[in-house]
This record gives structure tokens, C-alpha cells and sequence, in this order.
């Protein structure tokens, strides 16, 4: 519990960019821990100098934030666009098939966290997904099945305490 | 107003010219000229939103459509709001709204004539029904629905959100399926209160109004004032008392529970009975604010248990009696008690006209100055403010600290006490005034000061000594001011001078950067207003305490200034009156000097009698007058906490011992019980006559309800009944407009005041026609009471809002010198420490769990703050469980040592919505009365062991 009050507190603290919000400061928790905890709300609040309630608002605003633990791995399959164009759908239903979900979300046995994504900013390689945030470009329905046997194989980016 | 030199502008709405001034936006130009323009997130006293997109017109020459209460108003400006495009894009918008709304009803031509149980012939459910909301028929979401000329089928279906409601916190009932995010509430929580206890949550379609994380409103930071529900226009928000009940009738009082003066609209059912209290919108002393106490503790009007008859005790037992037996048995009785072995304890709550009289029954008829007002425990407060300025009372008006730019709190938990004071402090500081807090307490307000001084208990005034040296030392004294306006401050300065500051932080436990800091904000703020009370301060410093505060406004100038000023926190609701029309010791009307002989003289001819003028005796004393059997006969208006929280001792015993006991009151308590003859009394809202505020303005009130058997009397009427009954006249008044004219012949600050002068205060407010949709504040202030504030001389009856703005009523102010010492603490051996409780909205720095269930509770561990040396003696470590052992009980918690409480300092601080839970699930009648307050204790800290504990 409390090397989770100290990592929130390092990742807030750290921020490198010169301009420190509520905003950067989520992100900056978000990055190193993977969720918003609780604890998290209530530090961004004394940083900033608002409420918790103030950073509640702009945290659930946001839907790439999310409030638990997440999974082991994070897994997001790009819909946007470009992507939708050169077949995203069929990759996306292979990766559905081959994690055993049926939609967005949790597996049940916590190793991974499925997302859809309007744009992961790599149109150029499309197919796009992002696995444990190493994008991975020109995917096909083998290819991304692959890629989530490998990913669920390695070991989690969390497990040695974030980056 | 002279400094308003803007000129006027003239824009066209609807081809219809209106004035207005530059700075005004379209929509509240309109408002203000009583044009209706549709509008929903907009509200009076809040900025801006533009969310609703209900208030869109078109501009002559412009483009789009933009919405008018962001729009600002220009010269020649043609806008039109009633076109045919225009009301178009506004029924599309709220298609979009009603989407989201049960709608069934807002479009259908029955809804005002369909009961609950109706057949339905368009198929809405029972839940979905306007019937059973409980905002119906005073919904302004469907009025305006109804305003824009729906048609009957919207094309966009409605989905319930089915959201759990919301019902297990204290006081309000939460139904977010029935939200239509408009933000009011949220708004008015961070604007005008400064809370921000709400938030908007999630985003587009899911967006709605919440707490972090969704908590209960118990931990995340909410004071319970129902300015949220005050402000919402549709049933999301709601007063769970009366939910379902309908308001047949309204009528303003002035709020009973705190001095502040706040004027209520109190909405009644068909029936008469009291369903809910609206803030004012246009009343100067609240500003459409109110506070837990207000919103939620008036319940009592409703209480069926009043005493409604007469009792006298006969043979040991309170039998009943009728009016005229009673009053024969106390007239009968109260001569053999004539002089100084009687006293006349008033109550707080009593008008201005009962207090005079109670007072000049006491002073004429009983022949004694023994006369005072129950909740007047510390005559203190204004002593030392009066003979240094001259009057005993606030110098500015308490919304003027909205404009301040420093305010200093000194030993006041205002939030709790007079709430709404805390409202333009909070607006100050959120603006960028400083803020200083010196108390050893963590009060509410420390959240939002920019300096907390923690003084160790008792050593207050020395470092209110420390900070005025800093003023001195730093050279921040406004020297022409003070040459001009004050007596010449020679001692002040020599005993300022002598004062080490090493010494002061020594014992104190406030570094000296702190204080030289503090005097520094303050001294240089544009505008610093002093906020003090007395609370915990050991008798003997109160008086030098006050005069410390006073030299502070005056070193620093910031007297006869706009913004700025000094502000004794009263207790009692009408103690400012008390003290006005004479109904403390030793005092007589007006706050003249019982020693001044041509006063004297001057009260005996018009009151045609003589007057003792030996020292009369105050509550205190009283009470312990009462416990030596000195005082033999007692005549008590209205039970008050004082007689049973230990600040008098016990007060009960006390007054068991009493030959005589009269007591005059509401309901049936612990007071009755131990008098001889018991007299049921009318409530604040039964009564006529005026209130005076801690602000001096005195605000008249008419009876808003009758007493249902009209077994209880006001005071006026016994007074005037009891001196007929033993011979005297000069009590039987036709009305109470010839006592407050009485008043006015002999208080020379009242000299102005009469009711006619009264009601020439009041103007209509002119907000858009009757039939238009309104918010339920807007719709109950279609007047304007500004009542007056004092001194109204016969020569200039007009109102003071500040004091010595024209010079001081003794030519100069008198900077008088107190004596700056703090005395050791008297802690004897069993007690070594003290026992600070603090009370906040909001912690975020402890683990704290609600029990969900019929009534949120919250359940967390306490901790016990202490300096580590402390700890260190008792062998306590972090975490460990510890006991405070206090006179009054024991607090058992779990230590934090800390080295930034002053060691000795035994610190508490729990969360408001653990006392809102109390309140809330109170068995008292009058819960509200006796929120307790936060009173230092001394106290011992003990170890418990972890098998005791478990």
C-alpha cells in the first residue's frame, strides 16, 4: 500500500514538462501505474491545489483512464479509419477469438486488458495495434494472433514496478 | 448609487427597447427588464454557462445563433428571441434535453389535471409520471417544456438511465435519472459556496453531476447547505423531509440559529404545516445562502409535543393550569423577590421588542439590573471593542468581505456557528485574498487559508502581541491615518516595544517568520478585515485579546473603510439586539452607561419609576448567584444548550436551588422540568416585531404561522400581562410598532427606526412576468428587504452600512493598551495536555469507509495528533492505539505523531458529515440548537494496550 502512495507521489512529482496540471499529473499516474487509484485523486488534488471532486471530473472525462488495476498486458486494436479501411475488423476478431473474449475488457483471469482504440497515430502501417504500448504495424488475422501468444507469454511490465 | 457613472445603453429585444449598462450579458439585461427569455443552467449569482443552449436568440447582423446569457450586451444591439427560427432551435435542443427526461407528461395536454393513480392513455409508467416527482408544481424544467410549446410525441426516444437513487445521506434524496446536467448544482458548489463537493462525471451521453469516485456526499466535502438543491430546476435534487409534499403558501422569516440574520422563505403545505426553507435571493444578508441549520433545522415548527398550556407546580408536581392562573401565581409570587434577588434571563431568539421589554420588567417592575440574555456567556466579545471605537458591534457588513483583501480569523469555527459568514470568505479567498487563521483548532476555514497560525491553547494573545510588533517593527503602521483617527498610541508602542518576540515563539509554538509574515499580509492587504470570536479563550485574555484585534484594524487602518472593518462573531440569533435595547446587565437601552446620571435621569421620567443603579448580575453570574442561593427567583425565556453543556457549570443544579423558577418555553425539556410555573412560548415564526443582525441590521418579521391551539404566547403579551397583574403600567402596548417607537425615544442609535421606515426599506424586485418559468429562489423574491442597519438617528434615518466612516462618536478611536501575557498554563497533575478537537469538510489523508445502508455512516479510525516529545514521555509510537482521557469522557484513537503540533496539543479532527449524521439521526426536537461546538478540553493521554483495545 504504501509503495503505491510512493509511486503515485514519484510520478507526480517528476513530471518533466514545465507546465504541471491536473490533466498531466493523471496521465502521469496513469503512465507509471497503469489505473487512477483513489489515493492518486486525492494527491493530484494537493498538487494542484483543487478538489478531489475537481479531479474526479476531468479523470472520468477522459475514458483512457481507468480506475482498477488493470491486467497484466494491455492489448488495444485500432478501428480507426484507416485502419477499418485495410481491415481492421477481420484483425480485430482474430484477436477477439484468440484472447477468448467478446468484446472490450478484462479477461477473467487477469492477464489481459482488450481496448479498442479510434487511432493509434500510425495510420501509415495499418493494421495497427498496441501491445503493452509497443505499437506493431501491418497486422493480419495470423499475425495478431501471434502477437497475443507472445504477448501473454512475456512477462508484465508491471511486475518489476513500472517504468 | 453616486459611483455609478456607467452610462446606460438601450438595446432592442423583440423590438422592444430596454437600458441597460455595458458589462451586462443579453439574458440578464432581459431578466432585469422583465423580458423572459427561456434558460435553465443560467442562475441568479452564478456565472455564465452557456450549457443549456435554451436562452439562443439571433442578433440583427450577426451571425448563428448565440446564447444570450453569454452574450454580451452593445449599443443599438437588435436581438430577437421570440422569432419563429429562433423558438424552432429551442424545442430541437430541448427535444435533446426531454430525450434524457422522463417525458411522457412534459408533452402531454393532461398533465395538470392527472392523479397518481390515473389511467394512462399514452402508456407512462407510474415512476415516470410528473405526478409522482417530488419537483412537481415547481418544476422549472417543465414549465419551460410547457413555455416552448412542445409537441405532443418527441422523435427521439427516452431511455431510463436506471441509476440506484441516492437516498441514504443525510438530508438530501439524490435521483440522477431525473438530471439534466445543467451544472447549477455543481456551480453554485464552487462558486458561491466553495466547496466543490460536486463534480461532473464521465463524458457525452453518460455525462452526469457526482462526487469522486462516487463516495457519498458524507466524505466528499459537503456542508449540507442545500444550495444544490436551492438551484436545481428539475427533482434530481432534493430535500428528503417533505419530499413529496406541495408548497400552498410562503412566507419570509428571519432564521432562528445563528445571528447572521438569514432571511428564509418557509414553504407550508395545505395543511399549515412547514415543508422546507428557500433561501432569499435578494435579502442582504444571505444572498440566497443558508446553511445546514437553516436548510434542514426548522423542523421543530412542526413539532406536535409544543406546550400548549400553562403548568404550576402544586404539591411538588407541574399540574396544568390556565393562563390567568398561572399569571396570578407568578404575580402573586415575583414582589416578595423585588431587587437583586431576582433575575431575568431572556432568550437569544426573543425580537428587539421583547427584549425591551424584558429588560424594563426587570429594571422597573423587579427593581434590578439583574438582566441578560441566555446565550450572552462572554460579555467580552464586544468590551473592549466598544470603549475603544465606540459601539459595541461588527463595523461592516458581513458581504463587504467578499471584497476584502486579507481577512483574519481569529478563534472562530464560523462555519459551524454563523455559516453564511463563511460564504463571502470563502468567495475572497477563492479570488485571491489572503486568508489568515489563528486558532489552535483545525477549523474548516484552514483549508482555504493562506496562513494557519496554531497558537498552543491560552497563548493566544501573546502572539496577537507578536503579530502587532511585527506590524510596528516592519514599519507597516498607517501613521497619517492613525495621527488623524486615533488618540495618540504612546503606551501601546512602549509596551509593544517590550515585548520578545523569542519569548513569544517559545511559548506560543509560532515561528517568528509566521507572525512577521501575517502582520506583513495583512498589513499591506488592500482592504483587511478582522472575524473573531472567543471560543476557549481563558476569561482572563478576552478582554486584551479583543483590544489586541482592535489595535490591529487600527494600526493598520482598516476602520471607516469599505472591505474591511472588525466583526465580533455573536452567538445568539438576536444578541446584537439584546445588547442594543438594553437587555444586558449593565447596560441600560441604547448601550448607555448605567453610570451616566443624565441617562438615568432621562430613563426614569420616561419610564416613570426609578432605576437601581447597582451592578447588575449577567448569565454567569447569575447562574452562580443562583448556585449560592443569592439570587432566590428567576424568570427564563427559552431553554438554551448553555445550561447543560458545562459552560456554566451545572446549570440545572443551579437553578434547582432557586425558590421561584418561572420558565417560558417551546417545547416540554429538561428547563421545565425543574420550574415552578412553566409558560408555553411562541416560536420565531409566530412572532412580530424586528431582529437585529451581527451586522446591525435590524430586519422586521411578521407571524408567519399561528399557534395551533393558540395556547402559546409571545413574551410581549406575558410581560405586559405579568406588570398589569402586579400593578404597573406602562407595559400594555397596542402592537409592537408602538414598542419599537418606545425603543426609539430612549436608544439614541435607534432613534430613527420605526416600522413605517421599516417597510420603506422593502422595493420590488421586477423579474419577468408572473406566468414565466423560474427557479424557486427567483420565484419567491419578487421583493427586495433591506431592513436598516444602525445607528438610524431621528436627524439622519438612513442606513449605516459602515461604522466611523465619518469619524469616531468620541472624536478619536482609543488604541488602548492591553497587557500581554499568557498565563501559565494552570494544568494540574492529572491533566498534563489539551484535548484540541477540529472538525473539517474534507480529509483526504486517512482511510475512511462509509456504511452503506438505511443511513450512510462513516466508520474510520481517529487519529490522535502529537508533538513526539509529548508522546515520547508516554512511550507511544505511531499507529499505536491511545486514549485522550478529558474531564468530559474519553476519545480513543490511533497516534500520529507530528511535529508540527505544539507539543501538549492533543489534536482530534473528525469530518462535518459525521456531525450531519448525528444531526440528522437526532432524537432532540431542536437538534440543530445544540450542535455542539468544538471546546477545548484539558486532557491526559494514555496507552492502551492492544489486547484492551481489541
Amino acid at each position: 500500500m504504501d509503495g503505491l502512495k510512493q509511486r503515485i507521489t514519484a510520478a507526480i512529482h517528476n513530471q518533466p514538462q514545465p507546465t504541471v496540471t491536473v490533466l498531466s499529473s493523471l496521465l502521469a499516474v496513469e503512465d507509471a501505474i497503469g489505473y487512477i487509484p483513489k489515493d492518486a485523486v486525492e494527491e493530484v488534488a494537493d498538487l494542484t491545489g483543487t478538489t478531489i471532486n475537481d479531479v474526479w471530473a476531468v479523470a472520468s472525462f477522459y475514458p483512457n483512464f481507468r480506475f482498477d488495476p488493470p491486467c497484466e498486458h494491455q492489448l488495444e486494436l485500432c478501428w480507426g479509419p484507416s485502419c477499418h479501411l485495410m481491415g481492421a475488423m477481420a484483425v480485430i476478431a482474430a484477436a477477439l477469438d484468440q484472447v477468448g473474449v467478446e468484446g472490450e475488457g478484462d479477461t477473467s483471469d487477469g492477464k489481459l486488458s482488450l481496448r479498442y482504440n479510434t487511432c493509434l497515430g500510425a495510420c501509415a502501417q495499418a493494421p495497427v495495434i498496441s501491445a503493452d504500448h509497443n505499437l506493431m504495424g501491418r497486422q493480419s488475422p495470423e499475425k495478431v494472433r501471434a502477437a497475443v501468444t507472445a504477448l501473454l507469454a512475456s512477462p508484465s511490465p508491471h511486475g518489476q514496478g513500472g517504468n | 448609487m453616486a459611483e455609478n457613472i456607467t452610462t446606460d445603453i438601450t438595446i432592442a429585444i423583440d423590438g422592444v427597447d430596454i437600458k441597460t449598462q455595458p458589462g451586462k450579458m443579453v439574458l440578464e439585461a432581459a431578466i432585469e427588464a422583465g423580458i423572459y427569455i427561456p434558460y435553465l443552467c443560467y442562475h441568479s449569482g452564478m456565472k455564465p454557462f452557456a450549457a443549456c443552449r435554451m436562452c439562443v436568440v439571433s442578433v440583427e447582423g450577426g451571425r448563428g445563433f448565440p446564447a444570450s446569457c453569454t452574450l454580451p450586451v452593445a449599443d443599438g444591439m437588435k436581438i430577437r428571441s421570440e422569432s419563429h427560427e429562433v423558438n424552432e432551435l429551442r424545442r430541437s435542443v430541448m427535444e435533446m434535453l426531454i430525450a434524457e427526461h422522463p417525458n411522457g407528461c412534459l408533452t402531454c395536454h393532461r398533465v395538470d389535471i392527472c392523479g397518481p393513480s390515473d389511467v394512462c392513455l399514452r402508456h407512462v409508467s407510474v415512476n415516470d409520471r410528473c405526478i409522482t416527482c417530488p419537483k412537481n408544481e415547481r418544476c422549472e424544467f417543465k414549465d419551460t417544456v410547457r413555455y416552448l410549446g412542445m409537441e405532443l410525441e418527441s422523435p427521439l426516444e427516452y431511455k431510463y438511465r436506471q441509476i440506484p437513487l441516492e437516498v441514504s445521506d443525510p438530508f438530501y434524496d439524490r435521483d440522477l435519472n431525473l438530471c439534466i446536467t445543467c451544472g447549477r448544482c455543481v456551480r453554485v458548489c464552487e462558486e458561491v459556496r466553495g466547496n466543490s463537493a460536486l463534480c461532473f462525471t464521465d463524458r457525452s451521453g453518460r455525462a452526469l453531476i457526482g462526487t469522486s469516485f462516487g463516495d457519498s456526499l458524507l466524505e466528499s466535502g459537503c456542508e449540507f447547505c442545500g444550495a444544490c438543491i436551492d438551484v436545481c430546476p428539475v427533482g434530481a435534487l432534493v430535500e428528503r423531509e417533505h419530499k413529496w409534499e406541495k408548497a400552498r403558501r410562503v412566507e419570509q422569516v428571519i432564521c432562528p440559529h445563528c445571528p447572521v440574520g438569514c432571511q428564509l422563505n418557509l414553504e407550508f403545505n395545505g395543511a399549515g404545516k412547514m415543508i422546507r426553507a428557500v433561501p432569499e435571493l435578494n435579502s442582504p444578508s444571505n444572498h440566497g445562502q443558508a446553511c445546514f441549520k437553516g436548510k434542514f433545522g426548522l423542523e421543530f415548527l412542526n413539532d406536535s409535543a409544543r406546550l400548549e398550556q400553562p403548568l404550576v407546580r402544586r404539591n411538588g408536581q407541574l399540574e396544568e393550569a390556565t393562563w390567568d392562573e398561572a399569571l396570578n401565581v407568578i404575580a402573586g409570587r415575583l414582589p416578595e423577590f423585588k431587587g437583586d434577588a431576582f433575575a431575568l434571563l431572556a432568550s437569544p431568539n426573543s425580537t428587539n421588542e421583547e427584549l425591551y421589554l424584558a429588560q424594563k420588567f426587570a429594571r422597573v417592575v423587579m427593581g434590578t439590573n439583574n438582566v441578560d440574555q441566555t446565550s450572552n456567556i462572554q460579555p467580552e466579545l464586544t468590551v473592549g471593542l466598544e470603549r475603544a471605537l465606540g459601539y459595541a458591534a461588527a463595523t461592516n457588513s458581513i458581504w463587504e468581505l467578499e471584497h476584502a483583501g486579507c481577512i483574519l480569523v481569529f478563534n472562530s469555527n464560523l462555519t459551524e456557528d454563523q455559516n453564511v459568514v463563511g460564504v463571502p470568505i470563502k468567495k475572497a479567498a477563492q479570488r485571491g485574498a489572503k486568508l489568515i487563521v489563528i486558532d489552535p483548532r483545525e477549523v474548516e476555514l484552514t483549508r482555504y487559508a493562506d496562513s494557519w497560525l496554531r497558537p498552543v491553547p491560552g497563548t493566544e494573545l501573546l502572539l496577537l502581541g507578536g503579530i502587532l510588533k511585527a506590524v510596528v517593527d516592519q514599519g507597516l503602521e498607517q501613521t497619517e491615518w492613525m495621527d488623524e483617527n486615533c488618540e495618540e498610541p504612546a503606551t501601546l508602542h512602549y509596551t509593544l516595544n517590550s515585548i520578545d518576540m523569542d519569548h513569544v515563539t517559545r511559548v506560543t509554538h509560532v515561528s517568528e517568520e509566521a507572525i512577521a509574515e501575517a502582520a506583513r499580509i495583512f498589513a499591506q492587504a488592500d482592504g483587511g478585515a478582522v472575524v473573531y470570536a472567543l471560543d476557549n479563550l481563558p476569561g482572563e485574555l478576552q478582554r486584551d485579546c479583543v483590544l489586541s484585534l482592535v489595535n490591529l484594524a487600527l494600526l493598520t487602518g482598516n476602520i471607516g473603510k469599505p472591505g474591511a472593518g472588525i466583526f465580533p462573531m455573536r452567538s445568539g440569533m438576536n444578541e446584537q439586539g439584546a445588547s442594543d435595547v438594553g437587555c444586558v446587565p449593565n447596560r441600560l437601552p441604547g448601550n448607555l452607561s448605567l453610570r451616566d446620571a443624565t441617562v438615568v435621569k432621562a430613563l426614569e421620567r420616561s419610564w416613570n419609576c426609578t432605576i437601581s443603579v447597582s451592578q447588575g448580575l449577567g448569565v454567569a453570574d447569575a447562574i452562580n448567584a443562583a448556585r449560592d442561593g443569592q439570587i432566590k427567583s428567576m424568570l427564563i425565556i427559552g431553554d438554551s444548550p448553555n445550561f447543560t453543556n458545562g459552560r456554566l457549570g451545572d446549570g440545572l443544579a443551579a437553578l434547582q436551588n432557586l425558590d421561584f423558577l418561572v420558565v417560558q418555553d417551546t417545547f416540554w425539556g429538561q428547563l421545565a422540568q425543574v420550574a415552578d410555573v412553566v409558560l408555553p412560548r411562541s416560536t420565531f415564526a409566530e412572532k412580530d416585531g424586528t431582529y437585529t443582525s451581527l451586522e446591525r441590521r435590524i430586519q422586521r418579521v411578521k407571524p408567519s404561522i399561528q399557534s395551533k391551539s393558540g395556547g402559546a404566547q409571545p413574551e410581549q403579551w406575558v410581560f405586559g400581562e405579568l406588570a398589569r397583574r402586579m400593578g404597573y403600567s406602562g407595559f400594555d402596548y397596542p402592537a409592537a410598532y408602538a414598542i419599537m417607537d418606545e425603543i426609539a425615544s430612549v436608544c439614541p442609535i435607534y432613534s430613527g427606526v420605526s416600522y413605517p421606515l421599516l417597510e420603506s426599506q422593502v422595493s420590488t424586485v421586477f423579474r419577468s412576468g408572473l406566468e414565466m418559468p423560474k427557479p424557486t429562489q427567483v420565484l419567491y423574491s419578487g421583493k427586495e428587504r433591506r431592513g436598516i442597519q444602525w445607528p438610524c438617528t431621528a436627524d439622519d434615518p438612513s442606513a449605516t452600512p459602515i461604522l466611523y466612516q465619518n469619524g469616531f462618536p468620541n472624536g478619536k478611536a482609543d488604541p488602548i493598551t492591553p497587557v500581554f501575557q499568557a498565563p501559565e498554563p494552570h494544568l494540574d497533575s492529572e491533566y498534563s495536555g489539551w484535548f484540541v478537537p477540529g472538525r473539517v469538510l474534507l480529509q483526504t489523508d486517512r482511510e475512511t469507509t462509509v456504511v452503506t445502508g438505511k443511513l450512510n455512516r462513516l466508520v474510520r479510525d481517529e487519529l490522535v495528533s502529537l508533538h513526539p516529545s509529548y508522546a515520547e514521555n508516554e512511550l507511544i509510537k505511531d499507529g499505536d492505539p491511545v486514549e485522550v482521557v478529558t474531564p468530559r469522557g474519553t476519545w480513543s484513537g490511533l497516534a500520529r505523531l507530528d511535529p508540527s503540533i505544539p507539543p501538549g496539543v492533543i489534536s482530534v479532527t473528525t469530518l462535518f458529515g459525521q456531525l450531519a449524521v448525528e444531526l440528522q439521526s437526532s432524537e432532540e426536537k431542536n437538534p440543530m440548537s445544540k450542535a455542539p461546538g468544538l471546546e477545548i478540553l484539558s486532557a491526559r493521554i494514555a496507552k492502551v494496550s492492544a489486547l484492551s483495545s481489541a
